[in-house]
């Protein structure tokens, strides 16, 4: 899936978080936007995702734009944090799972999925009763359950131990090399494994947009 | 109703008509409000079926002002008036909430003492309170009639059909409504249907339990399944069980004693929930105590 800021600038009140962005993604590219606090990085998930309405600039998804894009289930999305979500009424994974999938996903692939990510375990699990990490976990799969081609992680590994981190990663990169183009906000470049190929610094509004030939390790 | 009582409770629901039909009315009742309930309960919306039923008595008092007063008969019961304005309530809260969208809460109280203060209004111009107004507020689930039951089972086919066609719809967003508009659901449509549906159970109900009770039929069979279900679908089962054991064991006691139905349906789901909570925490206390020794032997 391509993706494409052409000028974006976006700000709250009297604010302004991103200034004049510009950066264009192919499809199987693998973006890691960094930055401090408040530098805008959520936002401009939110800008991607057609939650924030975009007062100047413009964003293009397989070049249609994002206010007339109707494909979001093409979409997975992590958040940074998951306060949308009610928690205490009890509900399982497989639950949460069943409800969020609108692609034909066979019973065998979400299995496969849950794996993946090391969750196949916890599937008949009441989500009450999970750690913080697990549930993010939970999520991620969530956000592959509808074959998606463009894959948003909004600081996902917050919270998750090292070896799931290591693990959940490799999945990534897997799922990048599968031709899935992947948006990755990180405030930690260099605590993931991850197969970037762009890097984006937000810096005070301002985006630096690199091409990385290797990995950022290198 | 002392008299009742000489033919056992079983007897009574086929030899009295209105039994039988304070029954099927009741088993419909507390089918579909915890049904219902349970979304209002994820969604942190329990105040909202309190707010709707003081609503609706301002619908009910108008009703009776038009037809007593004002002699509009064609209108027929209040209840229909009833209806009409819990779903406008229902809007009206859902406008106010887009309006106040970080305080969505204040939606609540504005409708709840406009509804109130209507009801005051009507029931004065209508002349006082009477034994029918006693009735709305405390509930009459004996003096249901031929049409109500068609409504109530109306109501209940609906509310069972949309929820199993839309059930995925319904629980993503009740659980996430952000992840929901994510996925292309039309959240603001399903918002409304709920809530024009939750406003006809919850002013049909209020002939069951009285508007002062109503929201306790929606919300405590769920809050005490909650604590005890181990899936989103078991929860909503055992909910429907509670709710259930609450509508038979409450028209049972009113029948063998003098006490009204309503207050003896929401009293036996107060037992309930306080029946769950004191052997959940007893069980959790033996687990603990189980654990703790299973780490000293060691």
């Amino acid at each position: 899936m391509r993706v494409t800021v052409s000028n974006l600038t976006f700000g709250y009140d009297y604010r302004t978080v991103l200034h004049e962005l510009s950066f264009r993604l192919n499809s199987g590219d693998f973006l890691a936007v960094v930055g401090n606090n408040g530098s805008g990085k959520s936002t401009l998930v939110k800008c991607i995702l057609g939650i924030n309405k975009i007062p100047s600039g413009m964003i293009t998804v397989d070049d249609i734009d994002i206010t007339e894009y109707k494909k979001f289930k093409n979409i997975g999305y992590v958040p940074q944090k998951f306060d949308d979500f009610n928690y205490e009424f009890p509900i399982t994974v497989n639950e949460i799972l069943q409800v969020s999938k609108y692609s034909k996903v066979t019973e065998d692939e979400k299995l496969e999925i849950l794996d993946k990510i090391g969750i196949l375990h916890l599937q008949h699990e009441n989500i009450n009763n999970l750690s913080g990490g697990q549930l993010q976990r939970v999520f991620i799969v969530r956000s592959l359950m509808n074959n998606p081609k463009l894959l948003i992680l909004d600081e996902p590994t917050v919270g998750v131990d090292f070896e799931n981190v290591t693990s959940f990663y490799k999945t990534v990169n897997e799922l990048n090399s599968e031709g899935i183009t992947i948006i990755l906000i990180t405030h930690n470049i260099r605590e993931s494994n991850a197969n970037f190929t762009h890097v984006l610094h937000l810096h005070n509004g301002d985006g630096v947009f690199q091409e990385v030939t290797r990995g950022v390790d290198e | 109703m002392m008299f009742l009582a000489s033919d056992p409770f079983v007897v009574a629901l086929f030899k009295h008509s209105f039994m039988g039909y304070a029954l099927i009315t009741g088993l419909m009742i507390g089918f579909i409000a915890p049904l219902i309930g349970s979304f209002v309960v994820i969604r942190r919306l329990s105040f909202i079926t309190d707010t709707l039923s003081h609503f609706s008595l301002a619908g009910l008092s108008i009703g009776l002002f038009l037809i007593n007063i004002l002699e509009f008969t064609f209108i027929g019961d209040p209840i229909y008036i009833s209806m009409i304005f819990s779903v406008i309530g229902a809007l009206f809260i859902e406008l106010l909430r887009g309006y106040y969208k970080n305080y969505k809460e204040i939606s609540m109280p504005i409708v709840m003492s406009l509804g109130t203060a209507l009801s005051v209004l009507f029931i004065s111009l209508s002349g006082g309170f009477n034994s029918r107004i006693y009735n709305y507020l405390f509930g009459s689930i004996l003096t249901v009639e031929n049409d109500y039951l068609l409504a109530i089972g109306i109501t209940t086919v609906v509310t069972i059909l949309l929820i199993v066609v839309f059930y995925k719809e319904m629980v993503i967003i009740s659980f996430d409504e952000a992840y929901a508009r994510l996925l292309g659901i039309k959240v603001k449509g399903f918002q409304v249907v709920s809530m024009v549906i939750l406003a006809v159970v919850v002013s049909l109900a209020i002939t069951a339990v009285g508007v002062l009770l109503v929201s306790s039929l929606m919300i405590i069979p769920v809050a005490a399944a909650m604590k005890v279900g181990k899936s989103f679908k078991n929860t909503i089962f055992i909910a429907i069980m509670f709710s259930e054991i609450s509508i038979v064991g409450g028209l049972f006691i009113s029948y063998e004693l003098p006490v009204p139905s309503g207050a003896a349906i929401v009293l036996l789901n107060v037992v309930i929930l306080m029946i769950v909570g004191i052997v959940r925490r007893f069980i959790l206390n033996r687990r603990l105590k189980k654990t703790q020794l299973e780490i000293q032997s060691e």
